[in-house]
């Protein structure tokens, strides 16, 4: 057997060799508190605006503040949550049906203080329907939460129609994007796109994991969830996790350097969808197909109809091949997936959903190996069904 | 002065002849309970006494735990001679308590000058003098206060109800079927509690069946060997033998045919480790494959005695045990242990054995059970054991 299979980079990406000699290097000799007074503390602030201006630089953000946090999951609760703090009186939130429980869960805890909340449509692929979206809107709403590129399908939500509609509907409104999955692999420019707050995490990238951040379009006001010491403008305390954001930072620098990275991805995932659907023709996709222009070029969702998907995932991981069932948060605790329930999926589709996440570390070798271990172990498998 | 425990042994006491045995066994487990708080262990005059803890509170609960311990007491150890020291230490010990009081003396050494009434009633005196707040009831006081007059004088208020049982060991040796659910550890702890060590089988299904669930029946072993030393746990790989029965056997008695399986594979075990019954956590009725004929139906596979203490358990109480022996809440973790594809929709629960007879007749029961056997993979968890 060859060597693991790694499809699983939508929970977390292996870290660069480049990366890891970074954080390394950050805690060897460059552990000074950036707060502090002397030189070497300077260049560890340095350091961090470095990796600012880079983030800025990767996501056409010039001007925007970047708040560096300890994941995606903070910042998408700085977004929101701190949106609301930073206001008085009651507002309405919005966000797509099918966000991750980072967003949700921010969502409800909004509800549970009194703000109105509701959320946005999608059509059977798990892309927001703009067309509903018309009529689900409010005038009123204060702040739209949509995530870049869904976790579970790789449905790349349709950003610049949403703002148009918002510029008509509700111009006042803010927008935020969840660019957990999106960030580095499909493209976006903050200021061009009307893109108010912008999520990112490293380790989804190959940095680190702890780090994250939330890029805020100057002018808007946020309070922080966690006061401290007046570290990242005071909208987050604490000492910043300088080994993170340094690793973050090369992790960057790595993705960019790599030419054509979208291109080589969506090549991949093509061909494994290709030779999974020429293996057997009852398999499906879940959210857009490979050739849709929605579809992101790194994640692939597929049922594979009779076979459990939890089973199939551990007959994979018995060829060394990683992959999910939902998103890794979940799948511990919900039996099914709430993004493919939101797309009106139900029954054996349902529960027999795999989803393979790429990298751009996996070569061709390993995709035609994972697809072919799938289609050996769903021939073997899908026999015994319930009967 | 010292503070000391004073530990009870129940049942030990009715031994005739065997009882140095007993007392042995139930020296040396209390010994290595304690050993890591630095507890010292000695017998005086038909008590077993442990001292020089640093943590006597961690080292009462932990002795409270040990099979054939029926109760202990925080005691305080003085010279029996200054009697007006006892008495400062007994308002010393009721200082702290509200209610009534009764003092209970005893003294095996009849040479004291002062008989039990006297003692009694001296102490009770200068208590009440120094306590107003306290009042005598000789009949169903609040508090008792133990004064028992031996080569040492010894004073206590507190009994701590053990967990009684006969020391580990001293009843040989049984295997028990181990799943992930919430019977079983309660089964394998009751039978422990008789003095019996456990060896354990587990049957393992994978890719049906996850790692997870793997590592959470390792898991409630190593509780289980808090209570009665190393356990072993033989993993049978068991996968093979569903496939089989869910290929060749009539849907509705593959339950049984499996729980045969399970039976056969167990008493192989535990003929190999020297155990002398086999035990399981079934209880009328609970389930298909737990009727009286049901119950019949696998028996009649083994020749071992099979033990199934929860028998007349309703679940309810079950769960109550498990809680308190502290197997719940990991039995309660949601992987799945025995896959729904290999459960019948309408399982047999009256079978006739002719009828099983005829479905086993499709398998090569022999050669399955000798590849199952030949494949365990042993598990050590406990003091000796690598987990």
């Amino acid at each position: 057997m060859q060597d693991a299979v790694y499809l699983d980079n939508s929970a977390t990406t292996p870290v660069l060799p480049q990366v890891w000699a970074r954080v390394q290097a950050a805690m060897a000799e460059g552990y000074f508190n950036p707060s502090a007074a002397y030189a070497p503390a300077a260049a560890a602030e340095r350091a961090l605006d470095a990796c600012r201006s880079a983030l800025r630089g990767a996501l056409g953000a010039r001007d925007y503040g970047v708040i560096f946090t300890s994941g995606g999951t903070e910042a998408d609760a700085l977004a929101l949550l701190g949106l609301a703090g930073a206001r008085r009186g009651p507002m309405a939130f919005y966000c797509s049906a099918v966000e991750h429980p980072a967003v949700r869960q921010a969502m409800a805890a909004l509800a549970t203080h009194g703000h109105s909340v509701a959320q946005l449509p999608v059509d059977e692929r798990g892309v927001l329907d703009i067309r509903r979206c018309e009529a689900a809107l409010g005038e009123d709403a204060a702040l739209v939460s949509v995530m870049q590129v869904n976790n579970e399908t790789g449905a790349v939500q349709p950003l610049a129609a949403l703002r148009a509609l918002m510029r008509a509907r509700c111009p006042r409104a803010l927008l935020h994007v969840d660019g957990v999955q999106g960030f580095l692999r499909v493209p976006i420019a903050l200021q061009r796109d009307g893109v108010d707050m912008y999520t990112l995490s490293a380790h989804k990238v190959h940095g680190p994991k702890g780090c994250g951040a939330l890029l805020v379009r100057p002018g808007v006001r946020l309070a922080p969830l966690i006061p401290g010491g007046g570290q990242e403008g005071g909208l987050r305390g604490g000492t910043e996790n300088t080994p993170g954001i340094l690793g973050l930072h090369a992790a960057v620098d790595a993705l960019r350097g790599m030419p054509d990275l979208a291109v080589a991805l969506a090549a991949r995932k093509a061909r494994l969808w290709m030779l999974l659907h020429q293996g057997d023709g009852a398999l499906a996709v879940n959210g857009p197909l490979p050739v849709d222009a929605e579809s992101a070029p790194h994640i692939l969702n597929v049922s594979f109809p009779g076979v459990g998907g939890e089973v199939m995932l551990h007959a994979l991981e018995s060829r060394g091949v990683y992959v999910s069932t939902g998103s890794a948060c979940s799948s511990r605790r919900e039996k099914h997936s709430a993004v493919l329930a939101a797309m009106g999926l139900s029954g054996d589709r349902l529960d027999s959903a795999i989803r393979f996440s790429l990298s751009p570390l996996n070569t061709d070798e390993e995709i035609a190996f994972a697809a072919q271990a799938a289609l050996a172990l769903y021939a073997q498998l899908k026999d015994y069904r319930r009967r | 002065m010292r503070s000391l425990l004073l530990v009870r042994f129940g049942e030990v006491h009715l031994k005739g002849l065997n009882r140095p045995y007993f007392m042995h066994a139930l020296l040396r487990h209390i010994r290595r309970a304690v050993a890591d708080v630095g507890g010292e262990v000695w017998l005086s005059d038909s008590r077993i006494f442990v001292s020089g803890a640093d943590d006597m509170e961690e080292c009462a609960r932990r002795v409270c735990r040990v099979f054939g311990v029926h109760s202990v007491s925080p005691a305080l150890e003085m010279e029996k001679d200054d009697f007006a020291a006892i008495c400062e230490q007994a308002v010393g010990l009721l200082r702290p308590l509200g209610g009534t009081f009764k003092v209970a003396a005893r003294r095996s050494d009849k040479r004291y000058p002062l008989d039990s009434p006297a003692i009694n009633g001296k102490i009770g005196a200068y208590v009440l003098a120094k306590l107003p707040h306290l009042a005598v009831d000789v009949h169903a006081p609040d508090h008792r206060l133990d004064v028992e007059i031996r080569d040492k004088a010894y004073l206590y208020v507190t009994r701590m109800p053990a967990v009684g049982g006969l020391p580990m060991g001293t009843n040989g040796k049984a295997c028990l079927l181990l799943s992930g659910g919430i019977d079983s550890p309660v089964a394998g702890f009751m039978v422990a509690k008789r003095g019996v060590a456990l060896t354990c089988v587990h049957f393992h299904s994978f890719p049906y069946t996850s790692e997870r669930a793997k590592q959470k029946v390792v898991d409630l072993a190593k509780v289980l060997s808090g209570y009665c030393g190393p356990v072993r746990l033989h993993v049978v790989p068991f996968t093979h033998i569903q496939m089989d029965i869910h290929r060749l056997c009539p849907d509705n008695l593959g339950t049984l045919v499996m729980r045969r399986f399970m039976m056969r594979i167990a008493q192989r075990v535990a003929l190999t480790e020297g155990a002398q019954a086999l035990v399981t956590g079934e209880s009328i009725g609970q389930v298909a494959s737990q009727t009286m004929e049901a119950l019949a139906c696998t028996n009649e596979t083994v020749t071992l005695p099979v033990f199934r203490p929860l028998i007349g358990f309703d679940k309810s109480e079950i769960v109550e045990r498990a809680e308190t022996i502290g197997t719940y809440a990991l039995s309660s973790l949601p992987y799945e242990d025995c896959c729904t594809v290999f459960t019948p929709r309408h399982p047999v629960t009256h079978p006739k054995p002719e009828k099983v007879a005829q479905a086993e007749a499709a398998l090569d029961v022999e050669a399955l059970v000798e590849e199952a056997v030949a494949g365990i993979e042993l598990v050590e968890t406990g003091a000796t054991g690598a987990e």
